[in-house]
């Protein structure tokens, strides 16, 4: 098949899908930044925390986990009106991918930290550092070495999961090639290439996070191996 | 004379559950000194030292170091404590992220507020003393041999001049061939005067650097002396026993 002949009718087209990039973008650092944000101190909390709010935070944390996103999508933009708080499609999507977010990376940061032998917080308690002390200086840097390909991942995951927001019309990627689609009456000149777009970005987050490895790098330590 | 002594135990106590680890240990270190620790495994000689150090809260009993109360009630907090208490581990723990000269300095700087310069000035002299030189200073701890690591650790812990050094078992993660250069550094610290509480059971070391022999059996110390007396004419039988285990182990 040729390739020039095969997407030669979405040409006039290919500005009306590339005009949900931008969306697109702001979707996934605006979800994967609240997550950010939210996820390590989830994880904090469920390490360090008091027994109760260890139990309420692994709770939040594991409930999240359990429903589809498009489930949680729905609840912010349908399901929050009905208790007054009304959001646009855009902010609910970014907001319901802040939230599924959040909850994967608590658990990736979660298992960082706890994969960091006992020795080297009791080695930091040793040399008089206060237990916060010990976290900054100690576990956080290794934990965020150990982590850091985890939340590559997630990234990506959050990324493509984007395309979800076609379900309450926010006009990102997916959703502009869907009409390009309805509009030149054939779904698979817009969906091939809408599919080469997603992969290339995800692609060259993978690419980033190599790089992010390679500086980040300490023999022995976690994600620093990979690169 | 009693402000001579650096740490006093008195009468301690730890259990786990129905598990009694420690059954009431008294000794005293004073300064200079260098009283090596031991006994079989699951005596509760690494309990001991953690307790000393609050990584442990001991069940009963009293903590003294130069004269403050450690336990039952730190009269000062327990990272102030922590901090004039050196101990070095037998799994070295170094942190991984930071290379030797930095795993040095980072007690300097974070907990004794030294500037960078002064810190690095005080980590080199420390790495020069455990006979680290210069082209190890900036390699990762997984760079480093075992006898490197546990040459850094203890280090790490003399930078910031403790008033007592404990060491639990420092040569017995390390391959045969590298316990000796680890040994001749505390030998080292020893002929400095430098106080310290050792587990170990390397007992040519501890012929040769300690001042006193503490047998723990069963969380009781059950005899203390000289090194010739403990380890030529020890008095329980079970000492001797144990004595002749790992006198027999350490010769083949
Ligand atoms: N955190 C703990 N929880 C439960 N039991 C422990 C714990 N630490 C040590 N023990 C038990 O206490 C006993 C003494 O341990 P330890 O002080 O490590 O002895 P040693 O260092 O002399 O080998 C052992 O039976 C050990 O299994
Ligand atoms: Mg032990």
């Amino acid at each position: 098949m040729n390739p020039i002949a095969f997407f030669e009718p979405l040409r006039p087209y290919i500005g009306v899908i590339l005009s949900g990039l931008p969306t697109t973008l702001i979707l996934t650092f605006g979800g994967f930044g609240i997550g950010l944000l939210i996820g390590p101190l989830l994880a904090f909390l469920e390490v360090y925390g008091p027994t109760w709010v260890s139990r309420i935070a692994t709770a939040i944390e594991e409930t999240i986990r359990g429903i589809p996103l498009l489930v949680i999508l729905f609840l912010v933009f349908f399901g929050l009106p009905s208790i007054g708080i009304q959001l646009s499609p855009i902010a609910s999507a970014i907001i319901a991918i802040g939230i599924r977010s959040f909850a994967y990376q608590s658990q990736i940061i979660r298992s960082a930290i706890l994969s960091i032998p006992r020795g080297q917080w009791e080695a930091a308690l040793s040399l008089g550092m206060s237990p916060v002390e010990a976290f900054i200086n100690v576990i956080a840097p290794q934990a965020f070495r150990i982590a850091i390909p985890g939340l590559v991942n997630q990234f990506t995951i959050d990324l493509k999961d984007t395309s979800l927001a076609y379900a309450i019309g926010v006009a990102e990627l997916f959703t502009q090639s869907v009409h390009v689609a309805q509009v030149i009456l054939d779904y698979m000149p817009p969906l091939v290439f809408v599919a080469l777009i997603y992969f290339v970005l995800t692609y060259s987050a993978s690419l980033g996070a190599g790089f992010l490895y390679k500086k980040l790098s300490i023999p022995g330590l976690g994600g620093g191996q990979q690169a | 004379m009693t402000n001579d002594i650096v740490l006093r135990v008195e009468n301690l106590w730890k259990s786990y559950g129905k598990l009694q680890v420690l059954r009431g240990v008294s000794f005293t270190v004073r300064r200079g000194e260098v009283k090596v620790i031991i006994g079989p495994s699951g005596s509760g000689k690494s309990t001991l030292l953690r307790c000393i150090n609050l990584l442990v809260r001991p069940d009963k009993g009293r903590i003294e170091l130069e004269g403050h109360e450690v336990f039952p009630r730190p009269s000062m907090s327990i990272s102030k404590i922590r901090e004039r208490i050196g101990f070095v581990f037998q799994q070295f723990n170094l942190f991984m992220h930071l290379t030797a000269l930095d795993n040095v300095r980072i007690g300097l700087i974070k907990v004794k507020k030294m500037s960078k310069e002064e810190a690095t000035k005080k980590a080199i002299e420390a790495l020069r003393m455990v006979g680290i030189d210069e082209s190890l200073w900036n390699k990762y701890p997984a760079q480093l041999s075992g006898g490197q690591q546990q040459r850094v650790a203890i280090a790490r812990a003399i930078a910031m001049e403790p008033s007592i050094i404990l060491m639990d078992e420092p040569t017995s993660a390390l391959d045969p061939e590298l316990v000796g250069e680890v040994l001749k550094v505390i030998e080292k610290l020893a002929k400095q005067r430098k106080t310290m509480l050792i587990v170990t059971h390397e007992l040519d070391f501890a012929l040769e650097a300690a001042d006193e022999i503490m047998v723990l059996d069963h969380g009781v110390i059950v005899e203390k002396g000289t090194p010739e007396e403990i380890l030529r004419h020890p008095k329980h039988e079970r000492t001797r026993k144990f004595i002749e285990r790992i006198a027999r182990r350490t010769q083949i």
